[in-house]
């Protein structure tokens, strides 16, 4: 192995560690693939046996495997004066790598070099044989996945798959002939999109402001913002860009151990896209896959959405075609980008958004944003399929979070109404990623699904969808939500046992929360993302391709819910259409904790009546 | 640059993980504000405390920037 170039030493590897002696015996047998003549001490032998043997031999080097720790720097001063006194420093470097050994501690000890433990193998060897170590990549040459790909949408379960068709074909026989303003500004939006003409810009602003709430006018006109919304400067765009360029991912790193492993996300949403970028950036390096982009909660309760590059103080950034665009611009080619747009009445024009700016997916359930985030279902249902229809016209795909189930409602209505949806983008062209919740959810408290342990009860889930339908599967969201703490190490545990078990599982993506997700009382911190990544890739590293075995329970629960599925599902299609099945608290009454959302009722209205 | 400080540099907020040895809940509480205080933090946000008899694990967090500020590390 070795090259002309690099004559082959001879090297005596020591390890003085008591016990710790793994390191220097792999750092020994790449040596010995490169060519070199290496003798390999036993650990912890006495010093002077040491000096004996490196006296005796005529070695090129001499390694040392030593941590530091208490005492220990006095006795590597005293080694290093003994193998003077020996004169084999005239001839021998003398090298010393462990934890807590720095350059200038092995300098000082009187070493030759010294690496610390995150020094790699190739680095060593190359300065044994005197020359640069091959050059580290600045990046992992990712590929962006695409996550539908390999699903066929192949409804396994004939009844489920005619009961969806009933619900689905009667809710856009409904639709026909309707339209909302959210529609309307949708369309008037993708024309002043792509119009270059001045005056018909300007006329169909003002069309689209007729249809906006007045805060949203204020805004766009007269940048008079809601509370603490303002334009982010040039001056910090341009300290960005500065940031970005002048910076580089350090060993760039991956989260899976293995290809088959999910897609891992986070949420972006700290209100302030230079915070989302650079928070972003530094999540990349550290293997994340994808972002989700979260809104403001007010945002989804205004009729227009604000535009340009805005930075916000709470919760949520604004999801602005500048600002999506913005992300776009500086997060990795590969990293997968999907904008949340089924909250409120934006819906479609946040899918047209995302779709101009580039995103991969975008956020759309018909069900949960009519149960749990507070649109009325009919206004939803309308806009909904308008936002499917856009995101197959951009081709993206969308998810489906079932994240009414964490309102109260039972996991087989959620699911129910995962289903629909994925039904609704078969016939509207457009491929939806199921998101079963993938956590401690409120029904399963109180009915001790739960009790004995958090597999089961997971693992029927995803065992009941992919025995319904082959479509891809991503549970959030995020996993572990309800059995994190504000206690940070219980937090990436729960994150990590829950990605454990989805990998098991064989998903396609999981979204994870950090740390601090527990704790509500501020924005997130980069340190706290970091922490469950962190978490996340040792899990993946520890389960490689093993599996995680439910216990028996597991099947029946899972026949249980595509039992009540089923049911939920026959109901449903008894009703008039999907709105109605919602009204009728079909897939989660208020019993369940889940109520019908008022935001933008009576705005349904005939398409001729505009 | 050499002579900015090390809190400009610190990214969003800064958490203190510590074991303050108490007698109970409240005294834990008062303890981990107090220590905000002492360490020239200002008020101090506890995220996390347990108490376990012989004194709390606590995490404090102090945001140094908030979304939408002015951060002095892009400069």
């Amino acid at each position: 192995m070795v090259t002309e170039k690099y004559q082959p030493k001879k090297i005596l590897c020591v390890p003085l560690d008591p016990v710790h002696d793994v390191g220097i015996k792999l750092i020994n047998a790449e040596l010995v693939k490169h060519g070199h003549t290496t003798e390999l001490l036993a650990p912890d032998l006495p010093v002077e046996s040491i000096i004996k043997k490196a006296a005796a031999g005529s070695y090129d080097f001499i390694l040392v495997s030593r941590t530091l720790g208490y005492g220990i720097a006095e006795l590597l001063a005293r080694f290093v004066d003994q193998l003077d006194a020996a004169g084999i420093r005239e001839r021998t470097k003398i090298v010393i790598g462990g934890k807590a050994v720095t350059p200038e501690l092995a300098a000082e000890l009187g070493f030759d070099k010294g690496f610390d433990e995150h020094a790699s193998i190739e680095n060593i060897t190359a300065y044994i044989e005197g020359r640069a170590a091959a050059a580290q990549s600045a990046s992992i040459q990712k590929v962006k996945k695409n996550i539908p790909s390999g699903h066929s949408y192949t409804f396994h379960h004939k009844e489920i798959e005619a009961l969806l068709e009933q619900i689905v074909d009667k809710t856009l026989r409904w639709s026909e002939g309707k339209t909302t303003p959210g529609i309307r500004r949708a369309h008037l939006r993708e024309e002043m999109l792509h119009t270059k003409d001045n005056a018909k810009h300007e006329q169909l602003q003002s069309q689209y402001h007729a249809l906006c709430d007045r805060e949203i006018v204020e805004g766009n006109s007269e940048h008079h913002f809601p509370k603490g919304v303002r334009i982010v400067r040039n001056d910090e765009l341009h300290d960005l860009e500065q940031m970005l360029t002048s910076h580089t991912p350090h060993n760039p790193v991956t989260i899976q151990h293995n290809a088959g492993q999910p897609l891992v996300f986070k949420f972006l949403g700290s209100g302030c896209p230079v915070m989302d970028i650079t928070h972003g950036k530094i999540c990349e390096r550290w293997g994340i896959d994808g972002f989700l982009i979260i809104n403001p909660s007010w945002e989804a309760r205004y009729e227009g959405l604000l535009e340009g590059m805005l930075t916000h103080e709470n919760d949520g950034t604004i999801t602005s075609l500048e600002n999506i665009r913005l992300m776009k611009r500086w997060l990795d080619p590969a990293t997968l980008l999907t904008v949340r747009a089924h909250r409120g009445l934006n819906t479609p024009e946040t899918t047209l958004l995302a779709g101009e700016a580039g995103a991969d997916l975008t956020k759309i359930d018909l069900v949960y944003g009519s149960l749990g985030a507070g649109t009325d279902p009919e206004r939803l249902t309308m806009d909904g399929i308008e936002s499917i229809r856009i995101a197959g016209k951009y081709k993206m795909a969308f998810d489906i979070p079932g994240n009414d189930e964490l309102s109260g409602v039972p996991a087989w209505k959620t699911l129910a109404g995962l289903l629909i949806n994925v039904m609704l983008g078969k016939k509207l062209g457009t491929h939806a990623i199921l998101k079963p919740l993938f956590c401690y959810g409120p029904h399963i408290v109180l009915n001790g699904q739960m009790k004995l342990n958090f597999v089961d009860y997971n693992a029927a889930k995803i065992h009941a969808l992919k025995e319904i339908v082959d479509c891809p599967i991503w549970p959030g969201e995020p996993i572990a939500f309800m059995t994190q703490t504000e206690d940070r190490v219980q937090s990436a545990n729960a994150t990590s046992y829950h990605a454990s078990l989805a990998a098991s599982l064989g998903v396609d993506a999981i979204t994870i929360a950090s740390t601090d997700e527990a704790y509500s009382r501020g924005p997130i911190s980069i340190a706290s993302r970091i922490d469950s990544i962190r978490a996340v890739t040792d899990a993946f590293r520890f389960m490689g391709n093993a599996d995680i075995a439910p216990t028996p329970a597991m099947q029946t629960f899972k026949n249980q819910l595509i039992e009540k599925i089923t049911e939920t599902l026959r109901a449903a299609a008894e009703a008039d259409h999907l709105p109605d099945a919602i009204n009728k608290g079909l897939l989660g009454n208020a019993e369940d904790g889940a109520y019908p959302g008022k935001f933008g009722k009576g705005t349904v209205t005939s398409a001729g009546a505009q | 640059m050499e002579n900015s400080s090390a809190f400009d540099k610190i990214m969003d907020g800064l958490d203190i993980e510590t074991y303050l040895v108490c007698s109970d809940v409240q005294e834990g509480k008062r303890l981990a504000l107090q220590l905000g205080k002492e360490m020239n933090l200002g008020d101090v946000d506890i995220m996390f405390e347990e108490f376990d008899g012989y004194g709390m694990r606590v995490r404090l967090r102090k945001y140094i920037y908030k979304p939408g500020n002015a951060y002095r590390w892009l400069k």
